[in-house]
């Protein structure tokens, strides 16, 4: 009874007791979901309906530092999005934004999982101290470990510079790794996915503990390689939790922005511009609530669209009959 | 089992919301009595830099309104605005709040803040022209001056002896010629510069523009008109960039706060470098250049010559304002607590400090000091940014910075990384507000 | 035999070295916190401070409201916590194991809620927040924080329910308990790894949050650690020294936190075991 996976033999008994029992003992069984979900609901409308109501409005007004202090806004319909649309940069902003986040969040779900498997793999102690590691990673306050990164690489100080030039891997005194925007970026992308890397690890270490290992251990013992093991039993189990982590990703990763101002210490080019930053330049750093409204919109609707296969799997795994 | 999850539930949040309320109690019913306080704004600069000033401030803010607490709340630059913004849009805006001196125009042409009258102040007669006219708008003032800095040269006296340097450059064409010595004496370590720049420290290279006689931005008929890549301008950052090429090798891409210049200085990796008067004490700093005490004996600073005789290469007369915001609480306690910071005691504790007091009186209180006496020479002839409301969002966009890196690596002729920079300042200054 | 020592020792190496890599820069940060002012910024780098000093610890101990943003930080941290695992876990058995009319448009609907850009909703949130007379309150800024915890967490427990076996709720069923019963006596401690990474999650988001916290808390005395450890930097420069230890005592609390709920996560993997 208590064993992981009640044995075939069962299943006939239990279905067809399923279908003469109702699946609900609470009374009012139709209002139990919403009952369940009131609580949660209740606590984000409280904050977020008004507000997302104010945005949806700021975004058609032109509302200013002027505005703001008269507390009034000059209704401008569609004026913030045509602006927008027509200027070229933003464009430029949006491709960058979407090829940084696909590295971003692919290099993270691969180094991620790998970390997690070779969690999977160790013995408790060496476990305990390779997580407890990650979770030192994650802890560390994001300004903070932006700090850091941004020391490791500085033009006059940096270790990476002076460990390049020790190592006789060529003259990096002086080296800056922010004229060329590709090590720039590089450095960028390394940087967000460090961070990353222990949450994805963790939460996929997480889901591969709900693997039952009887399974895994049945398989391996027919003959099947690893790889193959992991694509057909552990894969199909973990894809909640992948589509999950992966549609995440995507939503933070779009919008990094600590990082980026921070490494550049305030003052980003027009080559490091992503959404967020092109947001805080042209809107947010010049009290132009508007404008910045109305970018977020659109950046809410780019994530929808590019997320929408992820959401459309959210959403149809686990459709209860 | 579905009552003990619910009991649970709601012991949870029982005790969530008695401890979060718990801590707030004590301020809750101390708010209720709004008049008996004074909220102040000012940055940790303060807090860090002159904190005699602020007791001082406080003890005889206290001694004139006796039952009434200052609520000090130290800011930092970086999201001042948004929370300022915040409030403002809320109506709970601070009584009193600090101001760099590049961000009043905006917020008082917005009509955030209060109107003052001078004369309540002290010393408003010998007030400083450049912050005063930071805080005057259409003929009104909005905001008290705090503090200036201003920037000279500070140099290693012994380098320069060593390459031949006998005198302090008095004009620009020695100040050259120095530079070529030191390059020529200690260049050969890359890491050397004679004149650290950091390539987006556009103060410095502003400073040569108004040297030559040319402007960021005019007035024209009421609309406002970058002017970067007129001849006079544009001679001046052809100077400013050979003279950067040749006697520096700080980046090219980083501005003067990363690292402070006092830093690579303390290591011995320049010869000098432009600052303000607080980065001479920055060298010895444990937490900044970390030199020992006896480097002091090596420094020595003087005011950036000019390259007409007889004059100093203007300096950027940076600080700031205090102001009281149009929808502040206590207005009058706001306006007695300023008066109290603003007034000579705590103004002589500041430029002790090594900054620029707010007022002509105490230009002389650190005559004897070697260490701050340039600085305050150097004040002698400044420049401030055209007052234009948008004139912050031109800093926020960096324009002025990118434009720098660009002239430095070469990203186009001068002239054509001036026009690019005119053009964006020329539609950010007259964008409709 | 030796296969399987092999095995473990080339294991135990790599996990080393993985690990070795990603501590580094943290590892930078604690080391930094002991070192003296000249070796901080020096070149050569200073690897190892061999002159360690508890001077920068001291410092940032001794600043003003160091206890008080301690005491701040803590207790919304636990509340949050606290708060969204009961309302996620709830919300999550809805979306999992029941089918509804609006189902499919709650789900949509959180996940778009965390697809909007923090820095447009501050002030109108400020807005609500300050009308609710809840600006410089603990409890406000806990609300807040729930609000931008919950979608994931929801969503998150709802993951890991799907992947329990349907068959394990309907078993105990037939033994007479009601559904709720099944969801709590079964469902809930086989889907202990998700909530405890789910808290960890919740902890280190209410614990690190900067900018929501800067605009809502005024108060000296309401300060986050996070505040706290933003006012070292000044425009005259940042004690690094300082920084990096007041970083360090910052990000302990999370790693003691994970360490006292971690077993959980290695509880259900030796239960699978015992079963087989």
């Amino acid at each position: 009874m208590s064993s992981r996976f009640p044995a075939a033999v069962a299943e006939p008994a239990l279905s067809a007791r399923r279908r003469r029992r109702p699946l609900l003992g609470l009374a009012g069984s139709w209002s139990a979901p919403y009952l369940l979900l009131v609580p949660a609901a209740a606590v984000i409308a409280a904050v977020l309906a008004y507000p997302l109501y104010y945005m949806v409005r700021l975004s058609l007004q032109h509302y200013g530092l002027f505005q703001l202090v008269k507390h009034k806004g000059e209704w401008v319909g569609t004026q913030n999005f045509a602006q927008l649309f027509h200027d070229a940069e933003f464009w430029h902003v949006v491709a960058r934004t979407l090829a940084f986040t696909a590295a971003c969040v692919s290099l993270t779900m691969v180094f991620g999982t790998l970390i997690a498997l070779l969690l999977a793999e160790l013995g408790s102690k060496m476990r305990l101290l390779l997580t407890a590691g990650l979770i030192f990673v994650w802890a560390t306050p994001v300004v903070v470990a932006v700090d850091i990164w941004r020391w490791m690489v500085d033009y006059e100080f940096g270790v990476l510079n002076w460990l390049l030039t020790f190592l006789h891997i060529g003259n990096y005194n002086h080296h800056d790794w922010f004229v060329n925007p590709w090590t720039g970026w590089g450095v960028i992308t390394a940087l967000v996915v460090w961070g990353a890397i222990p949450f994805v690890a963790i939460m996929v270490y997480a889901g591969l503990t709900q693997v039952p290992k009887e399974l895994v251990e049945a398989a391996s013992i027919d003959g099947a390689p690893a790889w193959q093991v992991f694509r057909d039993i552990t894969m199909p189990l973990l894809k909640p939790i992948f589509v999950i982590l992966i549609s995440l990703s995507i939503i933070w990763d779009f919008q990094a922005f600590t990082q980026i101002w921070i490494m550049l210490d305030g003052h980003p080019g027009p080559d490091y511009y992503v959404m967020s930053v092109y947001a805080y330049q042209n809107a947010f750093g010049q009290s132009e609530y508007g404008l910045g409204s109305a970018i977020a919109l659109v950046t809410v609707a780019i994530l929808l669209v590019v997320s929408f296969v992820y959401i459309r799997q959210m959403v149809k795994i686990g459709e209860v009959e | 089992m579905k009552a003990r999850i619910s009991a649970a539930v709601v012991l949870a949040v029982a005790l969530a919301v008695a401890a979060s309320t718990a801590s707030g109690s004590t301020r809750q019913s101390t708010r209720k009595a709004a008049a008996n306080e004074v909220v102040v704004w000012v940055m940790t600069d303060a807090q860090n830099g002159w904190p005699g000033a602020l007791t001082a401030a406080n003890n005889a803010f206290k001694a004139q309104h006796p039952g009434v607490d200052v609520n000090l709340q130290l800011q930092s630059w970086d999201s001042l605005l948004q929370k300022f913004d915040a409030s403002l849009a809320a109506g709970s805006a601070p009584d009193v709040i600090e101001l760099g001196n590049t961000m009043t125009t905006k917020y008082m042409a917005a009509g955030a803040l209060s109107a003052l009258k001078a004369g309540n102040y002290p010393n408003s007669k010998t007030w400083l022209g450049g912050l005063k006219a930071s805080c005057s708008y259409k003929g009104k003032l909005y905001c008290v001056p705090y503090y200036a800095g201003a920037r000279a040269v500070i140099y290693r006296k012994d380098m320069y002896a060593a390459a031949g340097v006998k005198k302090v450059p008095t004009t620009y064409g020695q100040f050259l010629t120095a530079g070529n010595k030191l390059m020529k004496k200690f260049g050969k370590n890359s890491n050397f510069s004679a004149f650290y720049e950091p390539g987006q420290n556009w103060y410095v290279a502003m400073s040569f523009v108004k040297d030559w006689g040319g402007d960021i931005a005019v007035q024209q008929n009421g609309k406002w008109k970058g002017v970067l890549d007129s001849p006079k301008a544009v001679q001046a950052l052809t100077t400013f960039k050979s003279m950067v090429r040749k006697l520096s090798r700080a980046s090219k891409t980083n501005d003067e706060a990363h690292p402070f210049p006092s830093i690579p200085f303390a290591k011995g990796r320049a010869a000098s470098f432009i600052g303000n008067g607080w980065e001479w004490p920055y060298v010895f700093n444990p937490k900044g250049g970390a030199a020992p005490k006896s480097f002091a004996s090596k420094m020595g600073a003087y005011p950036m010559p000019s390259h007409i005789k007889g004059r100093y290469m203007p300096t950027f007369l940076g600080g700031s304002d205090l102001a009281i915001p149009i929808s502040a609480k206590n207005k009058s306690l706001g306006a007695d607590w300023i008066k109290a910071f603003t007034g000579t005691a705590s103004q002589k504790i500041i430029a002790k400090a090594g900054n620029i007091a707010n007022t002509t009186t105490l230009a002389d209180v650190n005559k004897h000091n070697p260490a701050l006496a340039p600085f305050a020479k150097a004040a002698k002839y400044s420049w401030f940014i055209p007052t234009a409301p948008n004139w912050v969002n031109v800093e926020k966009a960096n324009i002025l910075k990118t434009m720098c890196t660009d002239l430095l690596t070469n990203k186009g002729s001068v002239q054509s990384v001036a026009h690019k920079a005119s053009q964006q300042i020329t539609k950010i200054l007259n964008a409709k507000s | 035999m030796r296969q399987s020592r092999m095995r473990r020792v080339g294991l135990n190496t790599l996990a080393l070295f993985v690990f070795a890599v990603m501590i580094f820069p943290v590892y930078w940060m604690v080391a930094t916190g002991f070192k003296r002012g000249q070796d901080i910024f020096s070149d050569p780098p200073v690897w190892f401070p061999f002159h360690p000093t508890l001077v920068n610890f001291t410092d940032a101990i001794h600043t003003a409201h160091f206890w008080s943003a301690v005491k701040n930080s803590v207790i919304i941290a636990c509340a949050v916590v606290l708060l969204s695992l009961v309302l996620a876990f709830l919300a999550a058995l809805a979306l999992a194991k029941f089918g509804f009319y609006g189902r499919r448009a709650f789900i949509v609907l959180i996940i778009a809620v965390q697809m909007i850009p923090l820095n447009a909703l501050i002030i109108p949130i400020f807005l609500v927040l300050s009308k609710a007379n809840e600006v410089d309150k603990l409890s406000g800024v806990i609300i807040t924080y729930l609000t931008f915890v919950l979608p994931f967490t929801i969503w998150t427990l709802r993951g890991f329910m799907l992947g329990v076996p349907k068959d394990l709720e309907e078993a105990s069923m037939v033994d007479g308990t009601t559904r709720f019963g099944a969801f709590v006596r079964i469902l809930l401690p086989l889907v202990g790894p998700g909530l405890v990474a789910t808290s960890i999650f919740a902890f280190i988001q209410a614990w690190n949050e900067f900018i929501v916290a800067y605009v809502l808390l005024h108060s000296p005395e309401k300060q986050t650690l996070t505040l706290w450890l933003a006012s070292f930097s000044t425009s005259r420069g940042t004690p690094w020294g300082t920084l990096m230890a007041g970083a360090t005592l910052t990000a302990l609390p999370v790693v003691i936190f994970f360490i006292l709920v971690q077993r959980k996560i290695a509880f259900g993997l030796t239960a699978g075991a015992v079963r087989g």
